[in-house]
């Protein structure tokens, strides 16, 4: 299975965090994306016509949509990821898929307008995210109430990991997530997840393992 | 404003958003603070910015007893005091090292921040439980117009049906925004808890909105 990948993309972070929470391996495929706009040269091209990446390849199946991915990757290896088949909770994990693009166009904007000066609005893209936020926020309130620390369900599933990346990183596009306790919190029961991998920008939570023990004059 | 010089109890956050080993940051009217409970449950709340390096402490992490900076692990005791620093595994850190820390009181599943030197302590709210926080970038009289209701010095009392009215406790917050915490009966049903939170959803839509079109001061 490849994975046409950019380490600095949260979409590419979303395919290989389920495939390593999942303990499928993927064949990493590096893309120069920038400076070298490799995703719009013509060889990719022709996997994506859309020009973007991540792209999943897997025998003849071609995935250009990270949701899809994230789908595939439990379907084949864990299906406790897609939910627990309730009526209910199957349209949650839809409702989530869906909307995770609605963070992908405004903080991911955001965030490529910050660090790579792609042209936009910055404040209408933050506007927009901000209110993707609390959108999110406002989800894991009532999920805690109806005693569920997930988007979907009281374990994680696809739908949360297609929300993190871009709710994670939403400081790199100058949305601030200090206003979101929810989102704290469930940022934290993912980190903790056994075989949670990083990415740059979103970083592993120290206080797991025991403080590194260096011998005075041994460093 | 709120006076500041004769002292006072600002709520900061539910006790519910601060588990055991972990910090958050949080905003008083004198400035940022890392808001930490150690691992045994003690809580604390120091200046939000480590003296080493200036990265902010909410960023980092509670190991035992200490809040730790992310950026170079330098970590600090409830009382403020540099304990360790890993660089310099055989030195023990000056007294001299430390953050200025803010006392802390937690009642009702809230937790408070002095500013200044409060005489008592944080008022209680009898039969209340807390259901969560929000920011709105509204002021309280944006939000009082919302609610059609006039702020009392612990925030306002809100009817958001006949059968269901909800306390709504302000905490000011620079640059006019004001952080609410959703208070409510202690015998709500998980329903009357959801449709709390969707009301202050819409109360604070309704008074950004006012804010933003200028009608509220």
């Amino acid at each position: 299975m490849k994975l046409y990948d950019y380490i600095l993309s949260p979409s590419c972070y979303k395919v290989r965090l389920m495939a390593a929470l999942t303990d499928v391996k993927l064949d990493i495929r590096p893309v120069d994306f920038h400076p070298g706009a490799e995703h719009r040269g013509a060889a990719l091209m022709d996997l994506n016509p859309a020009g973007s990446i991540p792209i999943l390849e897997d025998g003849d199946l071609i995935l250009t949509e990270s949701s899809a991915m994230l789908v595939y990757l439990a379907a084949r290896a864990a299906p406790e990821w897609l939910g627990s088949g309730t009526t209910e909770e199957t349209a949650r994990v839809q409702q989530w898929l869906s909307f995770s693009n609605r963070l992908t166009t405004s903080l991911g904007a955001a965030r490529l307008h910050e660090m790579l000066l792609r042209p936009g609005d910055i404040t209408e893209l933050q506007m927009h995210g901000i209110a993707a936020l609390r959108e999110v926020e406002a989800g894991l309130v009532e999920q805690g109430v109806r005693g569920m620390r997930f988007l979907a369900s009281d374990r994680p599933t696809v739908a949360d990991i297609a929300c993190f990346p871009y709710v994670a990183l939403a400081p790199d596009g100058g949305v601030s997530l200090d206003p979101y306790p929810a989102i704290r919190l469930w940022s934290r029961a993912l980190r903790s997840l056994e075989n949670f991998i990083e990415m740059p920008g979103i970083h592993r939570l120290h206080e797991l393992k025991p403080a590194p023990y260096i011998e005075p004059g041994g460093a | 404003m709120l006076p500041d010089t004769t002292g006072f109890w600002t709520p900061v956050a539910l006790s519910a958003d601060l588990p055991a080993g972990t910090v958050m940051p949080a905003r008083t009217p004198a400035g940022s603070i890392a808001l930490w409970r150690s691992d045994s449950g003690r809580t604390a709340a120091s200046a939000d910015r480590c003296p080493h390096r200036g990265m902010r402490l909410s960023h980092g992490f509670v190991r035992g007893e200490a809040l730790s900076c992310i950026y170079h692990g330098w970590s600090y005791a409830q009382a403020g005091n540099c304990l360790r620093i890993p660089a310099h595994p055989g030195l023990a850190p000056p007294e001299t090292i430390r953050v200025a820390t803010q006392r802390v009181e937690e009642t009702d599943g809230l937790i408070w921040v002095a500013v200044g030197e409060p005489t008592g302590h944080p008022p209680r709210m009898e039969g209340l439980v807390p259901l969560r926080s929000l920011m709105a970038h509204a002021s309280v009289s944006a939000l009082e117009i919302a609610a059609g209701a006039t702020a009392d010095p612990v925030g306002i009392v809100w009817k958001i049906e006949p059968s269901q009215t909800i306390r709504l406790l302000l905490a000011l917050q620079e640059d006019d925004q004001t952080l609410i915490h959703v208070m409510l009966s202690d015998k709500c049903s998980p329903a009357q808890r959801i449709a709390a939170s969707r009301a202050a959803e819409s109360l604070r839509r309704a008074a950004e909105a006012l804010q933003a079109k200028g009608i509220a001061p």
